[in-house]
């Protein structure tokens, strides 16, 4: 089975979504990016906007035929998976990761073979980008973890990406042990057990102090894991240096003054995309506007 | 400088409690003496009296006076209760007068002191110089001899500075000293036996490049010089120095806390009754002394020193003696003494290459002014062929201040018994401490996935939204539901309002009479003011301020009731409805 196979309509709906967009589906909402959606946000209206204000699809039919797109397409996807990584295996570095950056939808897998295939060709800022994409579809593999911190040990940047202050860091971790979608889930699941709670204690008087002790620990979990939804659903988007060495400048202009330098892997906030530059935002705080092809979004 | 002095270790919190233990002890054993009463007591007298060993001392309060006044000498004999026989011989210019006899005792950790003093008050007849001479004091049957006494008389007042009473030396052992090594330096402060000094609130000594540290807690001696009785006040400190050349010790201030009486009359009945001391704060000052720190001799240096000063001994153990190729040996090296043991290396071991060695462990002990320690090194070696017949030999070399030369401290090599052996790998060494070879993993990224693993996920919005909004509404319209319930159930007046409408059209729904439909009016009335509906009439209108319709359904229904009218049926039940719709909306 190939894209060939796929019914038209499909083919066409997922050709349209643009794959250098960098935000993620569900910006401004809360719903999470997906492969197929790749520059397609949920704004707060009623209708799916592709952007650059493209001809528009009701929510509820976008979703639909993302998710027929993902089933009708996973066949493609073992087929292809397997085929790559015996190129891998065959040493064939290059022809299969040519071969993995095919594969669409990408599964978290698929971006972790493909940051390995990467790095056999010793270009770790591709793999610690694919690394990290894998990390945001599986956030707690211990090989996709194992693999990113190895390659960013290799070049060096594992402590420049990370926040120098503790408790930053700390809360950072716990914010990225999990994907939008599970803590959309938590959030839910904390609502509902505060009221249930609630109402325990407004129908259950034999069981109010536990219920109220119930409600009180389900709120405050609930602010935790909303702050924490709020926080990864809203931040800014991140980048991963590609190029061997870059300079961040004080102005989006080749003669401006440098800044700071970045090295390849250095993960990035990207504060502003003026196309050919984007204003970049280190893990220390630092901010410099560096050219738009030594970084690649890690958003999916 | 003062001559030393033998006494108590005790600090002087202790000592003023000891002393107060001693005088309760002591009022305790009078009281029995006078009521002799207590065979406890003559025990204690007997058994003190038989065993101790009585000495005597004579010792004037002041050895320096104006003419004029007088001075008291004491013949005191210790370690007897039985008073002493003394015959005070002549001395030309002084005139002897008692004596007043003065008996004490104490008891200390168990041990009974006793005492019986002969005071007299002596009173020179001219101004000079005398010497009370040795006197023969016979104690029971053994005959003592005190020790010569000088006294000055002058013309002028004898000074009352108190800075003549209360003096502060430094004790060391040398006024040179070596870079490196710690030497113990003391400060007393000899404050005679009559001054009223209750303690010491501050201490201060300037020390630049001395490294001096002392002990807060203060030792206390008493000492005699020249007849007379001081308290000394030991302030115990080593010396350290940083820095070669001539520095200074000092000067020192120690604030001392003299009891003086306070002057003019008694303010009230307290200070009356418990006195009018109080306490002052003088401070009592010492010149700086001068020490002189030398750097360590180049002369006669060996090329293994490595900084250690002091006096060390070197003891080694090691465990155990027979061994197969391979097995480890704990070797105990134990360098304990005076000096800085901070200063002190690892001690040097000579024919190593035969062993495979870890790196050692050591344990430090010292002292709370890092005059003393000691330091315990554990060496693992590993014999590495079955020719091994000796331990290393250890060797300490140090620079011994004392002597002022260098010495190199040594233990003869050990024997051991080394077997052939296959050599083992994972080796125990004593205390449970598990050896390995070192393993070199390697590091290189995870191989591949076998499987896509989970693609992402797509949360839609209205699905999330609405997850999260129905239960809140549902939680709300549930507790709004509840609340009107149990309203209906607690408020009459509100549950019969909110029903009337619903009874009054259901009655309506079936009348066809003028009784039932006036009937039906009167329910709907009586429900909505929560009034008895069967007394409602006309009159109702006026009452409450209602429509003229009711009136009109009222006069209708009377009129083909009593009268015989024919009643059009629908035009009252649409006028009825008309007066709930108007009611109910006006109550809304």
């Amino acid at each position: 089975m190939s894209w060939k196979t796929l019914p038209p309509e499909v083919a066409n709906r997922i050709a349209q979504c643009s794959y250098a967009a960098p935000p993620a589906c569900g910006r401004g909402g809360v719903a999470v990016a997906a492969p197929l959606c790749r520059g397609v946000h949920f704004p707060r209206g009623d209708r799916l906007v592709r952007r650059g204000g493209a001809p528009q699809l009701p929510r509820l039919q976008a979703f639909l035929i993302c998710a027929l797109a993902v089933f009708l397409a996973l066949p493609v996807l073992a087929d292809d998976f397997k085929t790559a990584n015996a190129l891998y295996d065959a040493g064939r570095f290059a022809e299969a990761a040519a071969l993995y950056e095919r594969i669409t939808p990408k599964s978290a897998g698929v971006y972790f073979n493909l940051g390995n295939a990467w790095f056999r060709q010793d270009k770790l800022g591709l793999a610690i980008l694919n690394y990290e994409r894998a990390r945001r579809l599986a956030p707690r593999d211990p090989d996709i973890l194992a693999n990113l911190k190895f390659a960013q040990q290799r070049l060096g940047v594992d402590e420049v990406n990370q926040p120098p202050q503790a408790l930053r860091r700390f809360w950072l971790n716990a914010v990225r042990s999990r994907t939008v979608v599970e803590w959309a889930w938590l959030e839910i699941g904390t609502l509902w057990l505060t009221l249930l709670a609630v109402a325990g204690c407004v129908w259950l008087p034999r069981w109010r102090t536990v219920c109220s002790a119930t409600a009180a620990t389900t709120t405050c979990a609930w602010v935790v894991v909303t702050v924490a939804l709020l926080w990864q659903a809203t931040a800014p988007p991140e980048a991963i240096v590609v190029a061997t060495k870059a300079q961040a400048r004080f102005a989006p202009l080749p003669e401006a003054t440098a800044h700071f330098s970045v090295t390849e892997g250095t993960r990035l906030r990207v504060r502003e995309d003026r196309g050919q530059w984007v204003l970049v935002e280190r893990a220390d705080g630092q901010q410099g506007w560096v050219p738009r092809d030594a970084v690649a979004n890690v958003d999916l | 400088m003062m001559p030393m002095i033998h006494t108590p270790l005790v600090t002087l919190s202790e000592a003023k409690g000891l002393a107060t233990i001693a005088r309760q002890a002591l009022a305790v054993v009078r009281f029995f003496a006078s009521l002799r009463m207590t065979l406890f007591a003559t025990l204690l007298f007997v058994s003190a009296s038989s065993f101790a060993q009585v000495s005597v001392t004579a010792t004037v309060d002041r050895n320096r006076i104006a003419f004029g006044e007088s001075l008291t000498f004491t013949i005191t004999a210790h370690g007897t209760q039985t008073a002493p026989s003394v015959s005070i011989p002549k001395v030309d210019g002084l005139a002897f007068a008692g004596p007043a006899v003065n008996t004490s005792m104490s008891i200390v950790n168990g041990a009974v002191s006793q005492s019986v003093g002969l005071a007299y008050q002596v009173t020179p007849s001219r101004t000079g110089e005398f010497v009370i001479p040795a006197i023969e004091v016979k104690v029971g049957n053994q005959l003592h001899r005190t020790a010569p006494i000088k006294i000055v008389v002058e013309k002028m007042s004898t000074p009352t500075d108190l800075s003549q009473q209360v003096v502060l030396r430094v004790q060391t052992a040398s006024q040179q000293v070596y870079l490196g090594q710690i030497a113990p330096l003391n400060v007393l402060i000899f404050a005679r036996a009559d001054v009223p000094l209750k303690g010491f609130s501050a201490y201060n000594c300037e020390a630049d490049g001395l490294g001096y540290k002392y002990i807060p807690n203060i030792r206390t001696a008493t000492h005699v010089q020249d007849g007379v009785s001081y308290n000394v006040f030991i302030i115990e400190g080593v010396i350290a120095p940083t820095r070669t050349g001539k520095l200074s010790f000092g000067p020192c201030v120690v604030k001392g806390q003299l009891a003086v009486e306070r002057r003019g009359r008694p303010v009230d009945i307290f200070e009356r009754f418990f006195g009018r001391e109080e306490i002052r704060e003088v401070p009592f000052t010492m010149d700086a002394v001068p020490i002189e720190v030398l750097p360590l001799p180049t002369e006669g240096r060996p090329a293994d020193f490595s900084g250690a000063v002091g006096q060390w001994n070197l003891e080694v153990t090691a465990k155990p003696f027979e061994v197969n190729v391979g097995d480890p040996i704990t070797l105990t090296i134990k360098v304990s003494g005076a000096g800085n043991i901070d200063l002190v290396p690892p001690p040097t071991l000579s024919g190593l290459d035969e062993f495979k060695t870890y790196d050692p462990t050591t344990k430090t002990t010292k002292n709370d002014l890092n005059s003393e320690g000691e330091r315990v090194i554990q060496q693992v070696l590993v014999p590495k062929s079955a020719g091994v017949k000796r331990l290393p030999d250890v060797r300490l070399c140090y620079f011994d201040p004392v002597a002022k030369q260098y010495k190199t401290a040594t233990h003869p090599p050990l024997q051991i018994n080394v077997k052939p052996g296959a050599g083992g790998h994972a080796t125990i060494v004593s205390g449970g401490l598990r050896l390995r070879p070192e393993e070199k993993l390697g590091h290189d990224i995870v191989y591949l996935k076998g499987s896509p693993g989970p693609v992402a996920l797509v949360f839609p919005p209205t699905a999330f939204w609405a997850l999260n909004l129905v239960p809140v509404f549902a939680l709300l319209g549930a507790m709004a539901w509840k609340r009107r319930s149990d309203k209906l159930r607690s408020d009459i007046a509100f549950a019969r309002r909110s029903r009337a409408a619903r009874n009054a059209r259901k009655l309506l729904a079936t009348a066809s009479t003028p009784d039932t439909l006036q009937h039906a009016l009167q329910t709907y009335l009586g429900d909505h003011f929560n009034i008895p509906s069967a007394g409602i009439t006309a009159a109702i209108v006026e009452e409450r301020g209602l429509p003229a319709t009711v009136r009109e359904v009222f006069e209708a229904c009377d009129a083909a009731r009593f009268a015989g009218v024919p009643l059009d049926v629908a035009a009252v039940k649409q006028k009825v409805e008309q007066v709930i719709d108007e009611l109910e909306n006006a109550s809304s």
